[in-house]
């Protein structure tokens, strides 16, 4: 099994509704939670978030467009957050999350270091690293409708930009999105090999205006000839 | 990358606390095998060997400062087989002991063998320990600045320099000229200065090959068809109004590059030198170049943090790492 997300940067808007159910649900979760802040109602609020959207302009003008990009873990599959972990507390699971056990880890920032992707965050209240757990304790839950079986993220995005599944099944929705839409990892030539996958934006149509047929042209020369006419009375 | 200072301060007073403690055992190897004298009183290179031990155990201490979370410090021995800290966490426990008992050896006037073997054990170890803090960093490939080779060689050089300075600075305080060991102290630091010169100068020759369009990745698609190559790409907005765990540990501003590489060659390199040079064996000038050594380290510990750029920071905004 190699559970991940898919998502969509064609359709993403970049409303961050991902980001605030991610921090509602694993903030109330027992996994990892809760996700701290700091100073939230002060003049310099901060806290631990384990989905980030961040918004760049790509292309140059005039070919240029705005792309909303979410980042969380990627779930490597060779993630060297688990390589470097002194303590044992960060762990690859057999369905493929990466999940920090909280009881074990001593706050080194180590993982944080060895993650390209900036996807771990010390929690400084807890003194623990915290990263995304893919809602694990979601996505397995027999006791939830099985369609609620996905992480928070997924069924909060309002442009289902994000879908959630085994990307070792080929006939799963994430791998055949994937395959058809060219899914690419980020900056897979490090060798950490992520399972996540991003759809790029599509290309926009080229509108090539069609040159006016003749005779609609020398209607219209007709019509301002006649109007000129009328008014010059 | 954020430089805390109990880092800064674990790697410098242990480093030199470890080559000090290496050197003495070497030089009680040397005399013991090859049955010569050493200079100065055994039981000042006793006490030289304890305020060497002295400065790894507060480096130690202050590298627990580090952790968030230091009640789990303990178990972490537990990914030896993969993780550089872990190694360091083992070796370095290994070290205080038979460190602890070396000096303990000395000072009781222990039997040679056994004094021969602890003197052999701590002449491996400290170099080990040296080794595996600087593979932490050396280990990481996101950050290209110290993703290379020259990272333990130059955390060695440098523990082994400033420990040397401190074995000369100690005997000379207590008016031992010890010429032949200020001498292997002078090339130590001069070769240290040699492999960071050499390091600052990798630092500037190379731009660093992932950009920002890498990163991002979106390979196709916003420009006019047939348009394939990544394009270029600029942050809009990072998404959060205030700092987060991510700026502060990554994103920080590379600033007084210049007066802190000074302050290492000066303080660290420019003056004990001079001070091994001109031979005085004088108590004050003897703190003031081992303290002027280690506050250059200091800086020269400060700057290898600042000066390196992980990767993370393209998704802030960095063009190139």
């Amino acid at each position: 099994m190699k559970l991940g997300l898919v998502v969509d940067l064609d359709t993403c808007v970049g409303c961050h509704a991902c980001a605030t159910a991610c921090k509602e649900w694993n903030g109330a979760s027992a996994i990892s939670g809760p996700l701290s802040d700091y100073d939230p109602y002060g003049s310099d609020p901060s806290g631990v978030w384990l989905n980030r959207v961040r918004h760049y302009e790509v292309g140059a003008y005039p070919d240029v467009k705005t792309v909303n990009f979410p980042m969380s873990c990627l779930h490597c599959e060779d993630a060297a957050c688990v390589t470097v972990c002194p303590t044992g507390a960060s762990y690859k699971r057999d369905d493929g999350i990466v999940l920090v056990d909280q009881d074990r880890c001593m706050g080194c920032n180590l993982c944080a270091w060895a993650c390209p992707y900036g996807a771990r965050e010390l929690d400084t209240a807890s003194g623990t690293m915290k990263k995304c757990t893919l809602c694990v304790d979601r996505v397995h839950d027999v006791a939830l409708p099985e369609e609620e079986r996905q992480p928070a993220c997924v069924l909060a995005c309002p442009t289902h930009a994000r879908h959630f599944g085994d990307f070792d099944d080929p006939a799963s929705k994430v791998s055949t999105l994937s395959a058809e839409r060219g899914g690419f990892a980020l900056l897979d030539e490090l060798g950490y090999r992520p399972v996540n996958r991003y759809l790029p934006p599509r290309a926009p149509p080229t509108v090539v205006p069609d040159p006016p047929p003749a005779e609609e042209r020398g209607a219209l020369h007709r019509l301002i000839a006649r109007a000129k006419a009328v008014l010059a009375g | 990358m954020h430089a805390a200072f109990s880092v800064l301060a674990f790697t410098v007073l242990s480093g030199a606390g470890l080559g000090a403690l290496a050197l003495i055992a070497l030089a009680d190897i040397v005399a013991t095998v090859g049955g010569v004298e050493l200079p100065a009183m055994p039981a000042l290179w006793t006490r030289t060997a304890a305020l060497a031990l002295m400065l790894v155990v507060i480096g130690l201490c202050s590298s627990v400062l580090h952790l968030a979370n230091p009640r789990n410090a303990w178990r972490s021995a537990a990914r030896f087989r993969t993780s550089w800290l872990s190694r360091e966490a083992v070796f370095s426990i290994a070290f205080l002991a038979v460190a602890a008992a070396y000096v303990a050896a000395r000072h009781f006037a222990a039997a040679a063998p056994l004094l021969l073997a602890l003197a052999a054990v701590t002449l491996v170890l400290a170099p080990v320990v040296i080794y595996c803090t600087a593979m932490i960093y050396a280990s990481l490939k996101p950050i290209r600045a110290w993703h290379t080779a020259r990272v333990p060689l130059a955390y060695l050089m440098l523990g082994f320099a400033s420990g040397a300075l401190l074995v000369v600075a100690t005997l000379r305080a207590y008016g031992e000229p010890v010429t032949g060991l200020a001498l292997i102290a002078a090339v130590l630091l001069a070769g240290a200065a040699l492999v960071k010169l050499e390091y600052f100068h990798f630092l500037a020759g190379s731009e660093g090959s992932v950009t920002i369009g890498r990163a991002i990745g979106v390979p196709q698609g916003v420009g006019p068809p047939g348009a394939t190559s990544v394009m270029a790409a600029r942050l809009l907005d990072a998404g959060h109004s205030r700092g987060t765990f991510l700026t502060r540990e990554f994103v920080n501003p590379r600033r007084h590059i210049r007066p802190m590489r000074w302050l290492f060659w000066v303080a660290s390199i420019a003056l004990p030198l001079l001070w091994l040079v001109a031979g005085l064996s004088e108590w004050r000038g003897a703190a003031a170049a081992f303290t002027a050594c280690i506050a250059g380290l200091f800086a020269e510990r400060w700057l290898f943090f600042v000066e390196a750029r992980h990767t993370v920071r393209l998704y802030h905004g960095d063009q190139r790492t």
